[in-house]
């Protein structure tokens, strides 16, 4: 990995199209590269495929060499050696296929409505709302699951979204063994435990109730 | 609309008491009236930093240098300064869409200009006038056209600009004469162009996609007295109450990257000239308001990479 230590300003040439291969944080015009925000440049040269190389059976010529990705760090304090260890924020959405954890707002027969918190791992300043339909909820007997059994008002959730939705809301889903619900807090008001895939424990009172599990590490 | 909830002023507002003890001499006379000490071709000093307000996304404040008052006799009397434009600007986003709004590929841009109520020597009311309206109508879209939408589906960003200290359509001396209906409103023009330039800083220090950065020039022809004639001048970044008459002016929103203009505004006529008067074109108007773009582009790239060496070794 070579470092361009330079910073770039939005509009500024950083090479043609032919030579690099656009990141996040640039854009092209004219097949030329340009930064689109303020940051340090960085070029990463992809790392050559391992593994054992095919024996050679007829001559080609040599694959073209992988071209070096340009992109410009969109978090401009922790590109730097930062001291004080503040998570620096970084405006970033969620996109389809992000993981995200969620608080869960409200629930009916056939929704959760859960905001959006944390994506990948960046905090959002803001709250985003999103959507996670009884279908999403997880991959079999779909049709026997239930929003009450599965999530309650208060719980965080970590799910993946599925798309960008309408207007008010992202879509997530749950559907899948690492996904569904991490934390989760009892009527009583204590913090629970998971004891299997759909069932939290109270510590406390030793009642258990129903929620779709995230599976632990 | 009547704004019920504050103690408020004449609505027609008001301009500061100008004491006749620091009026030597009559305004009539003219021997008051300031005028232009740099040569045509150069733009007043700027002064841009970014991250100004620590709550806001992003955040910018501009100033311009005010110009040098030659006279003794009004040294100091804030109510006769014939210029130094001050904008803050802070922005605020991207943040989600408020649940009413439509869904929107891309993000939804929203722009709001307010004077300051003490930013003019005239008193300006506490809700947007019409002038505020343009003024954020022509910086939306000298934004627009910069800003990469797409990278940031369903969400908005709010620009603010709040202007400190605006500049004055015209001297003070001529504005007690004649109404004050009768000027041209062309303070605004500099403070357009200034607003592009801090909105820009603003909005690259919140960290939006942008394809260049913006920056805003002025340029305007001025008629002024040479000898016994009246000559034409071509000038940059014009300060209304040096000049006694402007025929023209015009700002541009410049991309100097991709040689792109995204917003131009030309007001005023330049004809009919006198035969002693040299003509211009709109088009040489224009071309002097890129110079001086250009001009405020190289303090904004200054000021951005100031920003970026500031935020990576704090």
């Amino acid at each position: 990995m070579s470092q361009i230590s330079t910073v770039a300003v939005p509009g500024q040439l950083l090479g043609s199209t032919s030579k690099y291969i656009p990141g996040p944080g640039t854009h092209v015009h004219n097949s030329n590269l340009y930064a689109s925000i303020l940051g340090p440049v960085t070029a990463t040269v992809p790392p050559k495929p391992a593994g054992p190389q095919k024996r050679l059976t007829k001559i080609t010529p040599a694959a073209p060499a992988p071209l070096p990705t340009v992109s410009i760090d969109r978090n401009l304090s922790e590109a730097g050696p930062g001291k004080d260890g503040t998570i620096a924020k970084a405006e970033i959405l969620p996109e389809v296929n992000s993981t995200v954890l969620c608080r869960v707002t409200r629930i009916t027969p056939r929704q959760a409505s859960v905001a959006i918190l944390v994506v990948g791992e960046t905090v959002l300043d803001g709250e985003w709302q999103g959507l996670i339909r009884v279908q999403d909820v997880r991959a079999t007997e779909k049709d026997k699951v239930k929003i009450f059994e599965s999530f309650r008002p208060g719980d965080i959730v970590r799910a993946v979204v599925i798309s960008l939705g309408d207007q008010a809301n992202y879509y997530l889903s749950t559907a899948s063994n690492h996904l569904g619900v991490i934390m989760a807090t009892s009527e009583a008001g204590n913090a629970m435990y998971p004891v299997s895939w759909k069932e939290y424990k109270d510590p406390e009172t030793g009642m258990s109730e129903n929620r779709k599990v995230a599976k632990p590490f | 609309m009547a704004d019920r909830r504050r103690i408020n002023g004449p609505t027609g507002g008001t301009s500061a008491p100008v004491f006749s003890k620091y009026v030597i001499k009559s305004p009539e006379d003219g021997s008051d009236r300031p005028s232009r000490t740099r040569p045509g071709n150069v733009p007043r000093k700027m002064f841009l930093k970014t991250g100004v307000t620590p709550s806001a996304s992003g955040s910018a404040y501009l100033e311009l240098e005010a110009s040098k008052q030659s006279l003794t006799s009004t040294r100091g009397l804030a109510s006769l300064s014939t210029s130094g434009l001050k904008l803050t600007c802070t922005v605020h986003g991207p943040r989600p869409l408020p649940k009413s709004a439509p869904f929107s590929p891309h993000i939804i841009l929203s722009t709001h200009v307010k004077y300051a109520p003490f930013a003019t020597r005239k008193r300006r009311g506490y809700i947007r006038d019409s002038t505020e309206r343009d003024l954020g109508v022509h910086l939306e879209t000298a934004l627009r056209g910069v800003i990469i939408g797409d990278r940031w589906p369903k969400s908005g960003v709010d620009v603010i600009i709040t202007i400190l200290e605006g500049e004055e359509d015209q001297w003070w001396g001529d504005d007690r004469g004649r109404a004050a209906a009768g000027a041209e409103e062309w303070g605004m023009m500099s403070v357009l162009s200034g607003c592009v330039t801090v909105a820009s800083a603003a909005i690259v220090d919140a960290g939006i996609d942008c394809v260049d950065v913006v920056s805003g020039g002025v340029a305007a022809i001025i008629r002024e007295p040479k000898g016994s004639l009246m000559s034409t001048m071509l000038v940059l970044d014009p300060v209304p109450s040096e000049h006694q008459e402007i025929l023209a002016a015009c700002v541009v929103a410049y991309l100097p990257g991709r040689d792109e203009i995204t917003d131009l505004w030309v007001r005023g006529e330049i004809g009919p000239l006198r035969s002693s008067e040299k003509s211009f074109s709109y088009e040489d108007l224009a071309n002097n308001a890129v110079q001086a773009a250009l001009g405020s582009h190289r303090v904004l790239v200054g000021a951005l990479k100031e920003t970026a060496e500031m935020k990576m070794h704090h």
